[in-house]
């Protein structure tokens, strides 16, 4: 038994070269990883060619999902563009709104600045739609706002609730953590030491911001819009909750078509296809911008 | 003798780590005596509900609650008969669909059927709504049901202006931006085919979609918000709309029961469904077509009937609702005047008697692309 035993491990040991040990001890994870993640992305995948309203995957092969999606007459390019264009928008106004608090996460708030950053990650522990679900009751009618100004003696609040622009609030609000943490680290690789240099050889504050600060923070900048974006892109509480479907999301069409309309093929194909459209852009982005450069190993 | 040794008491247990959770996935499939899975709308899956039937009944019970019928009957498609025991959906959905698509068993008639003569007097057996269309099968049992068209708040439209108005009120230009709609995308099929005065359990021309799809676009464009019947309830008390669609003792009964009785669902008087405007719904919960069905499963529909039960059931936590129990005496002096008031039992006989029961749109695929395109113009 024991002699067996040996000759087998022999065996064993002589394979041991053709896969890495580092290989075999991540194998049980690989697996999983296979199983939980890639497995239900390539179903959907697989869903998006079967025919309409059918559950026949893997059986069919159709491209009738897409060309519906295509067709003139189907107006689900508005839920793209609009979900695009909120994106976008939640983006380029976090860059601006997020900076100055990353920038004094670092430089300015001191020993305060672990409590803020505190005060930023807090919300992250209570669920998306219940903090939506806060806005609502602050903006509603006779809500915190208006009834609180009412009681001031003011005529009332703005009518912000169920409106477009009470969505991109709602994105800005969600999604502004995703965008502070990644540029408030890629603030914290600047070395004060250029900084500094470059003050002492007579860099004006516009200039050390320019071509010191911002190219070295760029990596954390750049991680944290692409973040931003994906999550902006499939957002869908926001324009539910605080937008009162004021806007219909590319989110919303999906889950319409996995629910009231009973078409997990369609479904599968719009959520494919913006995953197409996300990674593409983000890609196209990534592919104009010069990582090496960014990242300082020119 | 076998030695164990250090190396293959490992090797054992490795085997044991996968051996074990396949065991007893091969034992859930094997004997399922004591495990129940319920596919419902949410009431059914309360622990005031299934906590005392898990603990007289020593069974895991595990229920998952959705709010529309399409993806429950779409998780049964998908292959999910072997996961449920029970689904619980309204009523056209067993006779003309489930049973059809033999998704669903039907239920002994002997041992289920006396369960209707002490239900309220609209559903003596046989009960249309829980039979095959041949009549022969029991395919499920009735509990809760009401009238859904939509709720108004009756400080600002009356209940008799609105009874009288019916959905027209939908048509008002002056009440374009004080009225919500509810996220219930089935629903809303049907009521804007009642908006533009078309019966819509029928097929449709041409001329009736667009006629349709014109509703649609005003009827969405001119709503304020669309949303849950919470943020509805929320807006309907808050004063940013006056009424909402979809709407019934169904959504506005919390509200009712929390303090707020000028909120009031109403049942049109009049309308295009042969006369009536008014829709109502009624559950029917069936056993489904499992090839391991639990036993656990006929026990359950049998507990739920129990008077004390079925008032549980009816005022489980989230909606409160009617239930078809309250025919028995046993069961009715169980609620409360409030109970009552929340539920609207006051003209709950004549809303139901003013309501078509809920029925399959047979073109709906087509009529909810429409009202889709519809919503995106609100933008």
């Amino acid at each position: 038994m024991a002699a067996v035993t040996y000759t087998a491990t022999a065996g064993e040991r002589s394979l041991l070269p053709a896969i890495p040990a580092g290989l075999r001890a991540a194998a049980p994870v690989t697996l999983l990883l296979v199983l939980g993640f890639l497995a239900p992305l390539l179903t959907v995948a697989a869903y998006a060619f079967a025919t309409p309203k059918s559950f026949d995957v893997f059986r069919s092969f159709t491209l009738a999902n897409f060309s519906a999606v295509f067709d003139p007459s189907n107006t689900v390019w508005m839920s793209f563009a609009w979900s695009l264009a909120y994106a976008a928008a939640t983006v380029a106004l976090l860059a601006v709104i997020a900076y100055p608090i990353a920038y004094g996460l670092n430089r300015m708030f001191g020993k305060w600045s672990g409590l803020v950053g505190v005060l930023f990650v807090f919300p992250l522990f209570v669920s998306e739609n219940v903090r939506l679900y806060g806005w609502v009751l602050f903006f509603i009618k006779n809500g915190v706002l208006d009834g609180g100004l009412k009681w001031l003696g003011f005529s009332g609040g703005p009518e912000v609730l169920y409106t477009p622009g009470a969505i991109l609030f709602g994105m800005l609000y969600v999604y502004l953590p995703f965008m502070l943490f990644p540029m408030s680290l890629g603030i914290a690789m600047i070395p004060r030491d250029l900084v500094d240099a470059a003050r002492d050889l007579g860099a004006s504050r516009l200039m050390i911001w320019r071509e010191i600060e911002l190219p070295l923070a760029m990596p954390g900048i750049l991680i944290g819009m692409l973040l931003t974006f994906v999550l902006g892109a499939g957002a869908i509480a926001e324009s539910k909750i605080l937008g009162g479907q004021s806007v219909i999301t590319i989110a919303q069409d999906i889950e319409v078509a996995f629910t009231y309309a009973q078409n997990w093929p369609l479904g599968s194909a719009l959520a494919l296809l913006l995953v197409a459209i996300v990674s593409g852009l983000a890609l196209y982005v990534l592919s104009k911008l010069d990582l090496d450069r960014i990242l300082g190993k020119r | 003798m076998m030695k164990i040794s250090r190396r293959n008491m490992m090797q054992m247990m490795g085997a044991a780590a996968f051996a074990g959770p396949l065991a007893s996935a091969t034992r859930a499939f094997a004997a399922r005596e004591k495990e129940l899975n319920i596919l419902c709308w949410e009431g059914y899956n309360s622990a005031q509900v299934l906590d005392p039937f898990r603990s007289s009944q020593s069974a895991a019970v595990k229920a998952e609650s959705l709010t529309n019928d399409p993806t429950m009957i779409n998780r049964l498609r998908a292959g999910e008969t072997r996961i449920w025991d029970l689904i619980n959906v309204n009523n056209p959905w067993a006779r003309k669909i489930m049973a059809p698509a033999g998704l669903i068993k039907p239920l002994p008639r002997a041992e289920f059927e006396p369960y209707f003569d002490t239900m309220l007097p609209g559903f003596k057996a046989p009960y249309r709504w829980a039979m095959s269309d041949d009549g022969k099968d029991l395919l499920g049992m009735a509990q809760r049901f009401g009238p859904y068209s939509f709720v108004v708040n009756t400080d600002e439209i009356s209940k008799a202006t609105a009874e009288e108005q019916g959905w027209d009120l939908f048509n008002d230009a002056s009440l374009a931006g004080k009225y919500g709609i509810q996220e219930s995308d089935d629903w809303n099929v049907f009521n804007i085919f009642l908006v533009a005065g078309i019966n819509p359990f029928k097929e449709h021309t041409e001329e009736e979609f667009k006629a349709f799809a014109e509703t649609a676009e005003k009827v969405f464009k001119g709503a304020k918000m669309v949303g849950d019947m919470a943020s509805l309830n929320q807006a309907l008390v808050s004063g940013e709309i006056d009424l909402y669609m979809t709407g019934g003792t169904y959504s506005v009964s919390p509200a009712r029961a929390d303090g707020y009785p000028k909120l009031r669902a109403i049942t049109p008087l009049k309308g295009p469904i042969d006369g009536k405007g008014g829709i109502s719904w009624i559950e029917i919960t069936s056993t489904v077509n499992n090839p391991e069905l639990s036993p656990l499963a006929v026990e359950f529909l049998k507990y739920v009937q129990d008077p004390q039960v079925a008032h549980t059931v009816a005022f489980a936590e989230g909606t409160f609702n009617p239930v078809s129990q309250m025919g028995n005496p046993k069961c009715f002096e169980l609620f409360t005047k409030e109970e009552l008031e929340a539920i609207q039992w006051d003209s709950l006989e004549e809303d139901m008697a003013r309501s078509a029961e809920y029925d399959i749109v047979p073109d709906y695929d087509k009529a909810l692309e429409l009202m889709t395109a519809a919503k995106r113009l609100r933008g």
